[in-house]
């Protein structure tokens, strides 16, 4: 698609924000519309990297997950994690990645709350590995507010 | 298509009036922002004792589907409360749950005229004006704590609180939220959720007032800087009055100034202001309690809006934004903030 979807959005952003809210009489649509706007530019950032995001984010928590079904001594959280860490991303449609996303997520609350109750020799080194995780992929979704000044 | 309120606005303010004769509404208009409810400004005209009279309103009514599920009675009797004690507020004036007159309960205040609200996501919201502002903006939070709960009738038809229950209350809640609105698994509030539960605060020298959502952008200011309207008092209720403090503080607003909270006055010089009009200490150890507890209920409060905007109960991109950006904010902040206080704890 030309032009590229981000050019489009940060335009669209623009004439929203300084051509159509500015001419709008209704005090809330005018509202709206500048809420919208921002959304709008946001979602130029998140097309382009929102894949990316998601197979990185997937690849690590089931690299920890391999880590971490060497560690832990419970049979059924072991065996858990040791099935998805095997697992891979089938398709690369940001819905399949979400929902790989959130099932991955789920099982690293699980493994998160197991180490924290863990007085094992490996609890706190894993434990600080999963923070590790949360940070990177935190950072990595920072979403850039528009300079409106 | 706007619905015209204006002729049943007016049938129910003549109602509310009987002294008053030709009542008519003019200039309805609905603002932006109080995700928590429609708000709508107005004049309203009338004659009354051979006299025309004229006043500005503000109407709030509750809405089809909002950021927050709240009482509206408890935001009204929180004004009523505030009034008259010389707090900055509007003064309240008619609550009705009667869904004959505009569909839905709705209540009307006076309208501050001649002001505007400072955006939370910019970060000099008062300009020139911030040092003035935030003076005020953390004064008035100390007075609100200063004042009898029970003395001023703000805790009329609320459930009674101990001190040391304040924090179990409060967490009990909006994990709740969390629980029931969630779209995708939330690891991070969830160790928040664990952390919080692991290291209870100290409680409380006493039950205070708690705002509950006050912030950059939730109270008005006029040209000269004064503060004239502290605003949207839905969240309201009993509980530890560093809730708030660490709320004002939290660093989503004004871009994570952390050490000028909300674009405003310096960290330092904010709590001094807040510990002389409140004639309280701010404990470090309940206050890191409470911001993080706070970074966890906006995580609560955005989620329950993001659910609100996909489950298609609203079309108010009011409640999407905050579902994208603020939750982006508070799970970094609090990924960080978590990371370092298990690392202390390890070690």
């Amino acid at each position: 698609m030309k032009p590229d979807v981000p050019v489009v959005m940060r335009g669209l952003f623009g004439t929203m924000l300084m051509e159509i809210a500015p001419n709008l009489t209704a005090e809330y649509s005018a509202g709206s519309i500048g809420i919208m706007s921002m959304m709008i530019f946001m979602t130029a950032e998140e097309y382009d990297r929102a894949a990316e995001i998601r197979t990185a984010e997937n690849a690590e928590m089931r690299a920890l997950f391999a880590e971490a079904a060497g560690l832990v001594e419970d049979a059924g959280l072991k065996a858990k994690l040791a099935e998805a860490a095997k697992e891979k991303d089938a398709s690369l449609r940001v819905s399949a990645l979400d929902k790989e996303n959130a099932a991955l997520a789920a099982l690293l609350i699980e493994l998160q709350a197991h180490v924290e109750d863990s007085a094992a020799p490996h609890a706190a080194g894993l434990e600080a590995r999963i923070w590790d995780y949360l940070v990177t992929a935190a950072d990595r979704r920072k979403l850039t507010f528009p300079a409106l000044g | 298509m706007m619905e015209d309120l204006a002729p049943r606005i007016a049938a129910y303010l003549a109602h509310r009036m009987p002294a008053a004769s030709h009542v008519e509404v003019s200039g309805v208009s609905r603002i932006p922002g109080g995700a928590s409810r429609e708000t709508y400004r107005l004049t309203a005209t009338w004659e009354e004792g051979g006299k025309k009279m004229r006043r500005p309103l503000i109407l709030r009514r509750d809405p089809v589907a909002s950021l927050i599920e709240t009482e509206r009675d408890v935001e009204f009797n929180a004004y009523r409360a505030f009034h008259p004690t010389g707090l900055p507020v509007p003064e309240p004036l008619f609550l009705e749950t009667d869904l004959k007159w505009l569909d839905r309960p709705f209540f009307v205040m006076e309208q501050i005229e001649n002001c505007q609200a400072g955006s939370p996501f910019n970060a000099a919201p008062y300009g020139a004006l911030g040092e003035k502002v935030g003076r005020q903006f953390w004064t008035h939070l100390g007075r609100i704590a200063a004042a009898d709960p029970a003395k001023t009738g703000f805790s009329a038809n609320m459930e009674a609180i101990a001190p040391d229950a304040c924090w179990k209350h409060e967490l009990d809640k909006w994990e709740k939220v969390i629980d029931e609105d969630e779209l995708v698994p939330q690891p991070i509030a969830r160790a928040a959720i664990r952390w919080l539960r692991r290291n209870p605060p100290p409680p409380p020298p006493r039950v205070t007032a708690v705002h509950g959502d006050y912030r950059t952008g939730n109270f008005l200011f006029d040209g000269e800087g004064e503060i004239r309207a502290i605003l949207d008092w839905e969240m309201c209720h009993l509980g530890d009055p560093l809730e708030d403090v660490a709320w004002a503080a939290d660093p989503l607003w004004a871009f994570q100034q952390t050490e000028r909270p909300g674009g405003m006055i310096a960290r330092a010089e904010a709590f001094r202001l807040w510990e002389e009009a409140s004639g309280m200490k701010i404990d470090p150890v309940r206050l890191r309690w409470w911001e993080v507890f706070n970074s966890l209920k906006g995580l609560a409060i955005w989620i329950s809006s993001g659910k609100e905007y996909q489950s298609g109960a609203s079309s108010d991109p009011i409640l999407a934004f905050p579902s994208w950006y603020c939750t982006d904010v508070h799970n970094r902040v609090l990924a960080h903030r978590l990371a370092a206080l298990s690392k202390e704890a390890r070690s």
